[in-house]
């Protein structure tokens, strides 16, 4: 083994080392985060179960975060797969399940589902870049809606699926009863533990496991190549890399997640919107991530759920609150373009080499 | 038969609406190198500027004023805030000009309340006209002429002046166009600008025809995304092929199977993409943007 | 001796112009193969479809017997072609290992792997091929540096390296030593020359006198076409070649060399 082989190895096996305290301190942090949220969200005046909305329409705006953020693939489409999602789930639970909708059947059928359409829509739209592929996707989506707008009699057209049926949660032998509240207990501002219901535990188990995939994909082998591509598409090609492969695998994977959002959010919900699937649906995912912070972990979790608390407060008391949101965007995108996460992280970052820098300084 | 050549006629009508976006679109994309998500809410500015001055002041200055007032509000949205991403990546001009588009939609949304409104049509043309076996209202046939005379006339624009050749030679090759001392910035408001007007007089000149309301910008914006891809993206001639060619499609599928007609635009744009990815007209060059 | 890399009837056609034209070429194995002409004779073009980056109009590439006329850029990295741009193509945000560790990557992986569990750091293998091919291109002293910020000679270099890191049978270098000072130019040429010692190198460069004194045999293009092929010696000697030159735009190199 020459000098070199052996600076390499021991290169990978410090990297390891540190790996393992980063993933517990971000499971930890994570964990907490999401068990103050809903009381958190309470004190400021959310109505109970927005929690549940905002973390299951999170997801999704994280499978776009993976195009946008770590492929480089701006996708105007993610409506398709979420609002898709919710339409499989919605037909599954109402039309197959004999009188007992199976919560992980439904959700089941929509990834699959909606991660086969990624791949068929992803063969073609893959072959074009930026603004190009961001017209595509769109246009796509825009299919996909008209599609379900017609099928009348499976989606009931523009009026979309209401009542889709309760579902339960068949967990080894027992069937939970997703609507069923946490024990009693007053928590003072903060709302009433009991208010808080096994969906919300479900939700963040659910989100928790999703931010823990898309940080272990960013750093795993697939996310470094993905990164790779980006960066350089001709450089990556010509030292054996297919970038059409990896682009339609990320496309994929932002399909599915869109696809388990969207269905969550219907079996929640029990109501599958029209709206679910269409244009400014794929806009608010858009929205979310920029404003959360395109590139980060978090920030299209925290884009999403700061917009959609400020909507749940001000479409209230005025007419104007999605003008209000286009014009956060807006701002957003002139003045702060790295969005709420990614600006805090470059102020710590700054802030740490300024430290780094003065204890250096003897 | 009779229902076919309707359904040609009103497909030339809509087609013709297509192309006016899209060859907006068109120019726009050749001089600035931006996809302008905003040209939708151009042709709905255009369509409700129309109809306040049309009800204030009189019919004929509603067409007049429509066209005029777009243009100003684009040049005011390219000098305070479009130049400054004019160098950023393509993705991030997507992005500004969907957030106008949104905060476009939505104040016209606050202002004029989200319900649909008609444009009167002139009482003059308030007739229909003896086409052969149909009768064909005169408005429609007068606003089909009045696109191609609008169409031609741009397309000399490009073909005859300086400025054309500058949004010529830019859809080939921008940095050329800078090395041999073309004035691109002026050149790219007054191109802005003009493919904004367009939007605009369409979009009032359209509203008798089809009605107006806040999301229509989204609702003709698609479609001719849909136009300029099917096109070839930067080919004036791409722009007016496939907007004819998805006006015909859908305006005819509606009379032989209702329920595809919005379905079918996007299958053709599909089949197009994978039988020729730059676009009936477009050169394969630019596809990688 | 049969041929490693071998091109018939080769053509690149934009539009109406013919930029390469009946193209007839091959290399031995472990040869060094410059390819010369006077600007825009189609040097880089030819390499482009050679690599893989444009697509041949007409005419056959084949690579060790194997018909490679239409398989991707990767597919022919895979296959040992790999190559060095004219200006240096990099990952500007990423350090010099790292430029070295994706194309020791891609080598190692293959062109697509699924792997979202695991880091690429396990595979030895990778790091292993990443600190040779800096190495040998003497930028380990550079390693952790971030690539935008090196020199014009050194991102050139790294360029190269990445090439070497895919282990490759042939090289194809385009004008390696352009824009370089004299002393990094002589430095690239003995490890041009070293390198010419493992595997089969073709070069496309403007400086004469590097050309003829490195390589084993050279091809002339002409206005896209193959004007001659042949010994130093003899492309010096050669009529053609001279008027080629003299009556083209580029009087300056044949005098320089």
């Amino acid at each position: 083994m020459s000098a070199a082989d052996v600076g390499a190895v021991s290169l990978a096996r410090r990297r390891r080392s540190v790996l393992a305290v980063h993933d517990l301190r971000f499971v930890a942090l994570t964990v907490l985060g999401l068990a103050a949220f809903p009381f958190v969200l309470h004190a400021l005046g959310g109505y109970s179960g927005l929690a549940t909305q905002i973390l299951l329409t999170g997801i999704a705006a994280i499978g776009f975060n993976l195009l946008l953020g770590y492929a480089g693939m701006l996708s105007y489409g993610q409506a398709m797969f979420y609002g898709g999602g919710g339409y499989v789930a919605g037909i599954v639970a109402t039309r197959f399940a004999g009188g007992h909708p199976n919560l992980w059947l439904a959700v089941l059928a929509a990834v699959v589902t909606t991660a086969l359409l990624a791949f068929c829509v992803g063969l073609l739209v893959t072959r074009l870049y930026g603004i190009y592929f961001a017209l595509l996707t769109l246009a796509f989506a825009q299919m996909v809606f008209f599609v379900v707008e017609q099928a009348r009699d499976w989606t009931n057209g523009d009026d979309g699926m209401q009542n889709v049926p309760t579902v339960g949660m068949p967990f080894f032998g027992s069937t939970i009863d997703l609507n069923t509240g946490l024990p009693a207990l007053d928590l003072g501002p903060f709302g009433n533990l009991s208010d808080v219901k096994l969906w919300y535990v479900f939700a963040a188990l659910v989100t928790l496991l999703v931010l823990w995939f898309t940080r272990v994909l960013v750093r795993s082998q697939f996310g470094e190549v993905l990164g790779a591509i980006r960066e350089n598409e001709e450089r990556s090609t010509f030292v054996g890399f297919s970038p059409r492969l990896y682009r339609l695998a990320a496309f994929v994977i932002a399909g599915a997640l869109g696809g388990l959002s969207g269905a969550l959010r219907a079996l929640f919900d029990a109501t599958v919107p029209i709206d679910s699937v269409g244009i400014d649906r794929s806009g608010s995912f858009v929205i979310f991530t920029i404003v959360g912070g395109v590139q980060t972990i978090f920030g299209p979790l925290v884009g999403t759920g700061v917009i959609m608390y400020l909507q749940n407060v001000i479409s209230g008391k005025t007419d104007a609150w999605r003008l209000i949101e286009g014009l956060i965007f807006v701002l957003v995108i002139v003045f702060l373009p790295s969005g709420i996460v990614g600006t805090l992280l470059k102020r710590r970052r700054t802030r740490k080499q300024l430290l780094d820098t003065v204890k250096a300084t003897p | 038969m009779e229902g076919l050549s309707q359904a040609l006629l009103n497909g030339l009508v809509l087609g013709l609406i297509y192309v006016a976006i899209a060859v907006g679109l068109t120019i726009i994309f050749g001089t600035l190198r931006l996809v302008n998500f905003a040209h939708g809410a151009f042709y709905a500015i255009g369509a409700y500027a129309g109809l306040i001055v049309a009800q204030h002041v009189g019919l004929v200055w509603g067409f007049v004023a429509a066209p005029i007032a777009v243009a100003i509000f684009a040049v005011l949205l390219d000098r305070l805030v479009l130049r400054f991403f004019y160098s950023k990546e393509p993705t991030s001009q997507l992005l500004l000009t969907f957030g106008i588009a949104v905060v476009v939609q939505e104040t016209l949304r606050l202002v004029f309340g989200g319900t649909t409104q008609q444009f009167p049509v002139p009482p003059q043309l308030a007739t229909s006209f003896a086409l052969g076996a149909i009768q064909y209202p005169a408005y429609r046939l007068v606003f089909a002429a009045g696109v191609l005379v609008m169409i031609t006339v741009v397309w000399l624009f490009l073909d005859r002046t300086d400025y054309g050749l500058i949004v010529r030679a830019g859809i080939r090759d921008r940095i050329m166009v800078q090395l041999l001392g073309g004035n691109i910035e002026r050149a790219s408001t007054v191109v802005f600008a003009l493919g904004a007007a367009i939007a605009g007089l369409v979009g009032a000149a359209a509203s008798p025809i089809y009605s107006v309301d806040p999301n229509t910008g989204f609702e003709f914006l698609v479609p001719s995304f849909v136009v300029v891809v099917v096109g070839g993206l930067g080919s004036f001639w791409g722009a007016v092929l496939g907007g004819l060619l998805i006006g015909e499609l859908q305006s005819v599928t509606t009379v032989v199977y209702a329920p595809a007609a919005n379905v079918i635009i996007y299958l053709c744009m599909a089949l197009v993409l994978v039988l020729r990815p730059q676009g009936l007209l477009g050169e394969s060059e630019v596809i990688r943007q | 001796m049969s041929a490693l890399l071998e091109t018939h009837g080769l053509s690149k056609t934009f539009g109406h112009f013919a930029a390469n034209a009946q193209i007839d070429f091959s290399v031995e194995p472990g040869e060094l193969r410059a390819v010369i002409g006077p600007n825009g004779a189609g040097k880089t073009t030819f390499f482009n479809v050679l690599g893989g980056t444009t697509p041949a109009s007409a005419g056959t590439i084949r690579f060790k017997g194997r018909d490679v006329t239409h398989a991707g850029g990767y597919r022919r990295v895979h296959l040992g072609i790999a190559k060095a741009f004219q200006t240096a193509n990099l990952y500007p945000e990423q350090t010099v290992r790292q430029n070295a560790r994706y194309a020791a990557l891609g080598h190692v992986q293959g062109p697509f792997a699924l792997e979202v569990f695991r880091r690429s750091q396990r595979l030895a293998a990778v790091d292993a091929a990443a600190e040779r091919a800096l190495a040998r291109l003497e930028l380990t002293g550079v390693a952790e540096q971030r690539c935008g910020d090196l020199s014009h000679g050194d991102k050139k270099r790294l360029d190269i390296a990445i090439a070497l890191a895919t282990e490759p049978e042939v090289l194809l270098l385009d004008e390696p030593v352009a824009g370089m000072s004299r002393d990094e130019a002589r430095k690239t040429e003995l490890l041009i020359r070293k390198l010419a010692a493992e595997m089969t190198v073709l070069i496309i460069e403007h400086d004469m006198d590097l050309i003829m004194g490195i390589s084993d045999s050279i091809t002339v293009l002409h206005q896209g076409h193959v004007l001659a092929t042949g010994t130093p010696l003899e492309i010096r000697e050669n009529p053609r070649v001279q008027e080629a030159y003299l009556g083209g735009h580029s009087q300056a190199e044949l005098a320089h060399g």
